[in-house]
């Protein structure tokens, strides 16, 4: 097995020397967010297409979350909520806008935020964790998730993991 | 002579003793009936069963209502078309261009008043909203519809009205009807009876009935059926305290509440609101003239002049009330004439009443709440129901079901089965379907019926094979014949279900085309308990006995359990409590309870993605080829068949990125269906999401992951131009993959990067 992978890679590399044209692969940058409001998410052009019709991907751009003006308007209100100690109130907000987005990084990010406050430190780092893996591409949200991540373990006496999330490359 | 006045004397003694005892029994007889009545009365009088309401419609700019799709929306929630400034619950329409007054109406969150509002919608989606001062409106939600009540194990529904909503003509036309002089007397007629009696007899038939309305809430309250004189008495003594107790207005209303107007299966059909709900599918204040005579002269007897079993005896009943009503000057002749030539103008019940998710409603509120507080509490429970993915569930089962049937081998059986919606990120149910005759209530498979899931398992033993590092899509395993000696020294020797084997295959094609026996080698490598961990992560309750037929999916599940695990796949390995119940409010409306959206990581998110991506491979390229055939072309799907020994059970769960579903079909005495998941279940999946709007399956690639064209059979690196078996599929970055000779493979990352991990790999 091992020669197989060693040969097989020989013939990758003699493949990739020989400079034949193939599009950019750039590693850290992964597909683009889908800027347009609405369910749809992702948009990652990376899936599968059809046999007969294969394309060549396009190479990804960084990648960046924005709300929508519906999302945005609830985070508002959740906020404000929020601040009038009406966990509840934010809670259900964001639960609506997570429903409008649910692969939207930045809205987990915020429900992490709720969970903290509220002291329920199991799901925020539930949310946090949801939120990194949602942000993938995108250093400023994975920079917020990160923090989130790491406030919720610290708060269930989780030092050194929460020492290793903010060690991680994006925290900087 | 003295002696026999003496023993007249004692006699007398013992007659008035036993005359003061009478007395005393009776007043005490009469005590306790006043206290039945005013407990049970008033405790019941200020309670309603919990009332249940569906998730509210969410607009925005982009959200996937359509115009057409909008109008249905309202006509649901019984708003009209007319003129919006004029009042709430009426809208106009012109083209794309709403103009909505909307109702009051309490949400978990706020109670929000009557507002105008501007809704524009195209072919698909809505473009823009606005609010009456013209501001820009980013969010607004419609009303929860109300889909039923947490009635009591008996089967009581009624849907309670407040004297506010009680037309006028249903007032006076049930006392014109049943009892005259309800204003006047005390709880007992007399002159009713007389009344009645001389009625009937000039009829020759029974046309009025002599006891008061008083007497009939009195009945429906607190006594049996049978008709005695003591029990006769009891009423008569019972309804005289009512009325002594309580005002003609509260008792009224109590009786409209309470009457019982119908049979829907167990559940009884109680109170004027539910009954008009379910006979004519509106609210009370909008039925007309006839509508409201065919409900009054129901109550007579709703089994006799049931209008879907005896619609000509119903009608026949109708028309005499409406002429009684014409006589009396209630409502004008003419208009008698007309409504009486007019047909019942049944409805269907709208396909509101959702038994089936009423029940995980139920058992999921029972973790908190007595039963009698949720037939008595007058709580609210705001559910995640969405009441157009139920109906299209319910739809493609029944269709499905019966297409089945009349192809089937099986003669004289019905096929059965069970479907399950939700939605993967926030684990919220939006649908449960028990059986195919869904409004019927009774066994519900969703929940309850466990059956071996077959290889619907497998997705659990290649996640455990990427997890370790050690294996991705592009691995040859190998598809060989397996046999081995069990415990109890039996040979266990798995076939694949063509009875043929394939030897080296990709771990892609393995999945996608289900192979028993290198899922079986695989699973045994990587080591039962290891597997049997997975699933539990992903949310098998209880654990599975370690048996290699595990590998095969002999473990039963409910396909709530099924969908519990599906969440997790489709959810990117976060584990999302499935929500049926979002809050509860007491009758104030104030919250006593909310269940939150629960996320867990319970497997890595590249673990998940990788497998994910696996499984699309099985809707474009495997066994559930036909999962996507109604969904817009070019949506992707990631699903799995399964199909039990014998064909006893045919599944098919799967996902797009808006909904995961799941679908078992079977027999209920467990004999085989010749249907595998493919032919049985999945038919009934691709229908249920038709007409749902799901995005693609397009989860985000984990920063660690690449994708790379392989072979589908041999897992020889490629170019989609270079082969036409070439399929996408994900794995770690710098993974080696052997290239196929004569084609140019498209090259990793960078070249550099590349060369140093192949580098290590040959000093390794």
């Amino acid at each position: 097995m091992k020669t197989l992978v060693g040969l097989s890679g020989l013939l990758m590399a003699a493949l990739l020397l020989s400079g034949c044209p193939s599009p950019a692969r750039r590693p850290s940058l992964p597909p683009p967010a889908s800027p347009t409001p609405g369910p749809s998410s992702g948009g990652s052009p990376s899936m599968q297409v059809p046999p007969s019709a294969p394309a060549p991907r396009p190479p990804a751009p960084p990648r960046e979350n924005h709300l929508s003006p519906a999302t945005h308007s609830l985070v508002t209100q959740a906020r404000a909520l929020l601040s009038h100690g009406d966990f509840n109130g934010a809670s259900s907000t964001l639960d609506r806008a997570l429903h409008i987005e649910p692969n939207n990084p930045l809205l987990w990010i915020e429900m992490g935020r709720v969970r903290l406050v509220e002291g329920d430190a199991h799901q925020a780092e539930g949310c946090g964790r949801k939120a990194l893996a949602l942000a993938s591409g995108d250093r400023s949200a994975q920079r917020q998730a990160g923090r989130v991540l790491a406030d919720a373990l610290r708060a269930q006496g989780r030092n050194p993991e929460a020492q290793a999330v903010e060690s991680q490359p994006f925290m900087n | 002579m003295a002696r026999s006045r003496a023993r007249r004397r004692r006699l007398l003694f013992l007659l008035l003793l036993a005359a003061a005892v009478a007395a005393a029994a009776v007043a005490l007889w009469m005590v306790h009936l006043d206290r039945v009545v005013t407990r049970e009365f008033q405790g019941r009088h200020w309670s309603v069963p919990a009332r249940v309401y569906a998730a509210p419609l969410e607009l925005y700019a982009g959200a996937p209502v359509s115009a057409d799709d909008l109008e249905e929306e309202l006509r649901r929630l019984h708003y009209h078309r007319g003129d919006p400034s004029a009042s709430t619950g009426v809208y106009r329409r012109s083209g794309g261009a709403f103009d909505l007054h909307a109702r009051r109406v309490r949400f978990i969150d706020e109670l929000r008043e009557p507002q105008m509002v501007s809704i524009r919608a195209d072919g698909s989606s809505i473009t823009a909203m606005k609010q009456g001062d013209g501001t820009d409106l980013p969010v607004f939600r419609l009303d929860p519809p109300l889909v039923g009540s947490v009635f009591p194990v008996h089967g009581e529904d009624r849907l309670v009205v407040s004297p506010a909503e009680v037309p006028p003509l249903l007032r006076s036309g049930i006392k014109w009807i049943e009892d005259r002089r309800f204003d006047e007397h005390h709880g007992v007629d007399a002159m009713g009876v007389l009344r009645a009696a001389w009625a009937n007899l000039r009829a020759r038939r029974v046309v009025q009935g002599g006891s008061t309305l008083t007497q009939q809430l009195v009945k429906n309250y607190f006594l049996s059926d049978e008709q005695t004189f003591g029990r006769k008495a009891t009423e008569a003594v019972m309804a005289m305290r009512l009325e002594a107790h309580f005002s003609k207005e509260e008792i009224l209303i109590a009786y409209l509440n309470e009457v019982y107007l119908g049979q829907d299966g167990a559940r009884a059909i109680h109170g004027f609101g539910l009954a008009s709900e379910y006979y004519f599918a509106k609210p009370l204040g909008e039925l007309d003239v006839g509508e409201m005579a065919m409900l009054i002269g129901l109550v007579k007897g709703p089994s006799y002049y049931d209008p879907r079993k005896h619609p000509d005896r119903a009608r026949t009943r109708r028309n005499l009330v409406l002429q009684e009503l014409g006589d009396a000057h209630l409502i004008d002749a003419a208009a008698a004439k007309r409504a009486a030539a007019t047909p019942l103008g049944l409805k269907a019940p709208g396909g509101n009443y959702v038994p089936a998710y009423l029940d995980l409603v139920r058992r999921h509120l029972k973790r908190d709440y007595a039963e009698a507080d949720l037939a008595a509490a007058g709580l609210a429970v705001y559910t995640s129901l969405d009441p157009r993915a139920q109906a299209m569930a319910e739809l493609a089962l029944t269709s499905n079901l019966k297409r089945l049937d009349a192809a089937g081998r099986v003669r004289g059986a019905s096929l059965e089965g069970a479907v399950i919606v939700a939605e993967p990120n926030s684990g919220d149910v939006v649908a449960v379907v028990g059986g195919r005759e869904a409004g019927a209530g009774g066994f519900n498979r969703a929940l309850d019926a466990r059956r071996p899931i077959g290889s619907l398992v497998k997705p659990a033993v290649y996640l455990t094979a990427i997890e370790t590092g050690r294996y991705n899509a592009a691995t040859i395993i190998e598809d060989a014949p397996v046999e081995l000696k069990l415990g109890d020294g039996s040979i266990w020797a798995p076939q694949n279900f063509e009875h043929q084997t394939y030897g080296r295959v990709t771990m892609a094609r393995a999945l996608a085309e289900s192979m028993n026996l290198a899922t079986v080698k695989l699973g045994l490598d990587l080591g039962l308990p290891h597997v049997a961990e997975t699933l539990q992560r992903l949310g098998l309750e209880s654990a599975p006995v370690l048996n290699p037929s595990l590998l095969l999916g002999t473990v039963e599940m409910t396909p709530l359990e099924v969908v519990e695990i599906y969440t997790s796949l489709a959810n990117g390995g976060f584990r999302a409590r499935l929500r049926a119940v979002r809050a509860v409010l007491d009758e104030q409306g104030r919250p006593l309870k909310s269940f939150k959206m629960q996320v867990e990581a319970v497997a890595p998110p590249a673990a998940v993605y990788q497998l994910d991506r696996m499984l699309t491979l099985v809707t474009t390229r495997g066994t559930g080829r036909d999962a996507p055939i109604h969904l817009p072309r070019g949506t992707v799907v990631a699903g799995k068949t399964g199909t039990s020994s014998d064909t006893r059970d045919s599944w098919f769960a799967g996902f797009t990125g808006s909904y995961v579903a799941v679908v078992w079909v079977g027999y209920d005495d467990n004999r085989a269906t010749g249907l595998t998941g493919a032919a049985g279940a999945l038919p009934v999946w691709a229908d249920t999401l038709a007409k749902l709007k799901s995005v693609s399956f397009e989860p985000v690639a984990p920063e660690l992951l690449e994708d790379r064209w392989i072979g589908y059979g041999d897992g020889l690196e490629t170019t989609a131009a270079c082969s036409a078996d070439a399929v996408l599929v994900s794995v770690p970055k710098d993974t080696v993959l052997p290239g196929k000779t004569g084609c140019n493979s498209s090259p990793p990352a960078t070249a550099g990067d590349k060369i140093k991990a192949w580098l290590k790999q040959i000093i390794h």
